[in-house]
């Protein structure tokens, strides 16, 4: 462990570093989760299958607004959401992961940036 | 960057189509690129209006993803007879195309709504429109709610029937505001007896504009000559002085600046 942080201490702090953003927007969905309360609702039930018009119109309003941004982006990181609801980057990344635990969205990651999208 | 406009309505018979084809003539007489599409795929009308048989493809065949859609859009500048730009894409008529736009699954109006989102980048951006112009299908329909989520405004057509009045009133809390979309009213086929003088037109727009508590961008009087024509004349073309030609360029400069 010493040996490869004299190394390549710079790989490591990276590794590090990328461990704690992954880990922060796991925190993000949970508090945002817990901050709704509704777990219940959108885990349990029965989904819809396809994030469609029907199924905006049944989200709850900061979901709705998430969701249809990233319809109109197609492919975006929740910085790029952020952007465009002018909501803050962690509310957004906790309401992105959200869709993506209720299946709406998909995510994926290319280097440090996690992008979401949805899948047609 | 250009402006998306859906023109949508609670019951059918408004007026929407034709309020769309002639707004879309004032801007393209004004100079404007414009794009006019039918996205009522329940019963397609554009074709009957612009007297056109229709192009290789139809708006059905970009909704599947078959075509691109400038396959679709047909250049209507010359019959329009003016200074801008005028082009048209239809909704196929046939009854098996109506059959099928009808049975499409949840997923399909998924992807629906990403190809008319994505309208925004390959005709305002791409070929440079400054308009384009989505008439729907009356009331909650997939392809309706697609182009309202589409649109950057929503033009709603209401007559004064009490139905139509409170179904736009709902639209409004339960639709166009979930979707916080810039949304206007217009009133259509209001009775001349109802707006003879200016203290009536005044009383009439102020009592939409409470009951809708939304702008009233105009009180559109009924007129016979419009009935008349049936649907087969484009009047900002055909009779550049009528009032109802007159009334509709007032509506498109408040349009362009709302």
């Amino acid at each position: 462990m010493g040996k490869s942080l004299g190394k390549n201490p710079t790989v490591l702090l990276e590794k590090i570093k990328e461990s704690l953003d992954r880990l922060n927007e796991k925190m993000e969905v949970f508090i945002e989760i817990q901050k709704q309360g509704k777990r219940q609702d959108f885990v349990v039930q029965d989904l819809p299958e396809a994030l469609d018009v029907m199924t905006l119109l049944s989200l709850p309003d900061h979901l709705r607004k998430t969701a249809v941004t990233i319809c109109k982006l197609g492919y975006a990181t929740a910085e790029e959401v952020a952007e465009q609801t002018k909501r803050a980057r962690a509310v957004e990344s906790g309401y992105l992961n959200q869709l993506v635990l209720m299946d709406y969205l998909k995510k994926e990651r290319k280097g440090r940036k996690a992008y979401f999208f949805v899948e047609k | 960057m250009g402006k998306i406009i859906a023109i949508h309505s609670y019951k059918g018979g408004t007026g929407k189509t034709l309020l769309t084809v002639n707004l879309a003539a004032v801007f393209a007489r004004k100079g404007k690129k414009v794009c006019v599409l039918d996205l009522d795929f329940r019963a397609p009308s554009l074709q009957s209006i612009f007297k056109l048989d229709g192009s290789e493809y139809w708006l059905n065949d970009y909704l599947n993803g078959t075509c691109e859609i400038n396959k679709v859009v047909i250049d209507y500048t010359p019959q329009c007879m003016c200074n801008g730009k005028m082009l048209v894409g239809l909704a196929n008529p046939a009854t098996e195309a109506l059959r099928d736009m009808s049975a499409k699954d949840r997923k399909w109006e998924m992807r629906a709504l990403g190809r008319l989102l994505s309208l925004k980048n390959t005709l305002l951006n791409d070929m440079e429109l400054d308009y384009l112009l989505l008439d729907t299908s009356p009331g909650l329909q997939y392809s309706s709610i697609n182009a309202i989520v589409s649109a950057d405004v929503v033009l709603v057509v209401s007559t004064i029937d009490a139905s139509d009045v409170e179904g736009t009133k709902r639209m409004t809390h339960e639709l166009y505001d979930l979707f916080e979309k810039k949304t206007a009213i217009l009133m259509n086929k209001v009775p001349l007896e109802f707006l003879s003088t200016p203290v009536e037109r005044d009383s009439v727009h102020k009592r939409f504009e409470n009951t809708h508590t939304l702008p009233v961008l105009k009180v559109m009087p009924c007129y016979c000559d419009v009935l008349r024509a049936g649907g087969t004349k484009i009047f900002v073309r055909d009779e550049p002085e009528h009032p109802f030609t007159k009334h509709l360029e007032e509506i498109a400069t408040k349009v362009a600046n709302f």
